[in-house]
């Protein structure tokens, strides 16, 4: 018999590059021989010590690597630039053909809304000059409100996009699309709101979120698993779940600073 | 290749950025640690890792799938994480090396955690670690293919375009330096 080295111990550990009758005489080796069983456990600790080096991955890896990959991608040409196509990808989900128009023409109308609301209110209430002091005053307390609600405002809306989708639940579905209802109208005063208090970029994000709500709130009663899939593609593809979630906690934490403050100044 | 992945594919090569943020979720995690094991070091790993998706989304139209689209990656993946490791040893900012004379005797049996024996695992550690940076990458890259990744001598050869007889003896050669680092002077058969 061959005598057995290091290096067919290492081939027998892992069963691989020895064929079955060198296999078995070193099996049978290892049984008779104390020695060289001791030489395989030496290497077997050896071995051992390289499991410890072991590093794992953090659970936000996927999102890591695509925020790097994603401009690199589009750089490259692979994929479409991801900020002009998201009401294009939005397009896209509305698929019937039904659904577009309902969605142009409740588009249409709240600007129309929208906009009469603005003239409206900057035409008929002016402040007077007295009441310009008192307003400076109360401007934190009424940023604080606000930052409160659109808080709670994105916190529903967050559950709403969630539900559509992940549930195949037709009353569920049905609750979920009034609830979007609702929130249509909300997510539009608070992003005028936002935008008579100076805060442009919270109102973009706002109006950005108005289409959304309006296609949820106008989803054909029968939502199918595909009509699911694609909010999901699309929620991925604009990060808008992310997007709802870090603005949510930002209000929130600015809302609990402004609340602190406000206690130490009345202190 | 699965029904599943020839979806995502299809979706991929036209373009859709969600079909390639599913492909990351899906594979980013397992081609991390693969990574992670051959450079030994979270941000190379991670490097690689990017390297490695962003070379195969844009050659996608070369993926053939006659393998699973995850092994066409790992393959990237592992050449991605060879070729960070040369880089950086090119670069000499490698992981730390050792004397390579202090190596300690080492009783498996009896680990108790006194003061004594926990300086002496911490040395041990680093010479352990001395010892891995001295593994060359095809070696290291081998060792763990074959050692953590269950992959056969085949396999190795393929993902790391080698003979069989140049695999052994890149696995051989590494286990020897991990005994090195474990075992007293003069030990070593």
């Amino acid at each position: 018999m061959n005598p057995i080295t290091d290096d067919d111990l290492v081939l027998y550990r892992y069963r691989d590059g020895l064929d079955a009758a060198r296999i078995e005489q070193i099996a049978a080796a290892l049984a008779e021989s104390p020695a060289l069983r001791e030489r395989y456990a030496a290497i077997e600790r050896a071995i051992a010590h390289f499991d410890s080096q072991e590093i794992e991955p953090d659970p936000d890896i996927g999102a890591r690597l695509w925020r790097r990959l994603s401009p690199q991608l589009e750089e490259a040409g692979v994929v479409a630039s991801s900020s002009p196509g998201m009401l294009e990808r939005l397009r896209a989900w509305l698929t019937p053909p039904q659904a577009r128009f309902a969605f142009a023409l409740a588009a249409t109308v709240l600007v129309a809304i929208g906009v009469g609301f603005v003239v409206g209110r900057q035409t008929v209430t002016a402040p007077p000059p007295q009441m310009v002091a008192s307003n400076e005053v109360d401007a934190a307390a009424a940023a604080r409100v606000l930052e409160a609600y659109v808080a709670a405002n994105l916190r529903a809306t967050e559950g709403v996009l969630l539900t559509a989708s992940n549930s195949g639940d037709a009353s569920l579905l049905e609750g979920n699309r009034e609830l979007a209802q609702s929130l249509v109208e909300s997510n539009r005063l608070y992003a005028l709101a936002a935008t008579r208090a100076g805060n442009t970029q919270l109102a973009t994000f706002l109006r950005q979120l108005e289409p959304v709500l309006l296609s949820l709130a106008n989803q054909p009663g029968t939502a199918t698993i595909q009509s699911s899939e694609d909010l999901r593609h699309f929620l991925d593809s604009t990060d808008l779940l992310f997007q709802v979630r870090t603005i949510e906690a930002r209000l929130d934490r600015t809302g609990k600073r402004r609340a602190a403050n406000d206690g130490d100044s009345r202190i | 290749m699965t029904d599943d992945d020839a979806r995502w594919i299809a979706r991929a090569r036209a373009g859709e950025a969600a079909a390639f943020r599913h492909l990351v979720d899906a594979n980013g995690a397992a081609l991390f640690r693969v990574c992670a094991r051959i450079t030994g070091d979270r941000a190379l790993a991670e490097d690689a890792v990017q390297e490695a998706l962003l070379n195969a989304f844009r050659h996608l139209a070369d993926f053939d799938g006659r393998s699973a689209l995850s092994t066409w990656l790992y393959r990237i993946a592992v050449n991605a994480a060879l070729a960070q490791v040369r880089k950086r040893r090119d670069l000499e900012v490698a992981w730390p090396q050792g004397d390579g004379d202090a190596a300690m005797p080492f009783d498996a049996a009896d680990q108790s955690p006194t003061p004594d024996r926990e300086a002496m695992s911490s040395e041990i550690r680093r010479d352990v670690e001395a010892e891995l940076a001295r593994m060359s990458p095809i070696e290291r890259a081998a060792f763990v293919l074959r050692h953590q990744e269950g992959r056969s001598l085949e396999e190795i050869c393929a993902v790391l375009s080698i003979n069989v007889s140049s695999a052994k003896q890149a696995i051989f050669r590494a286990v020897r330096k991990l005994r090195a680092a474990l075992e007293a002077p003069g030990e070593l058969a």
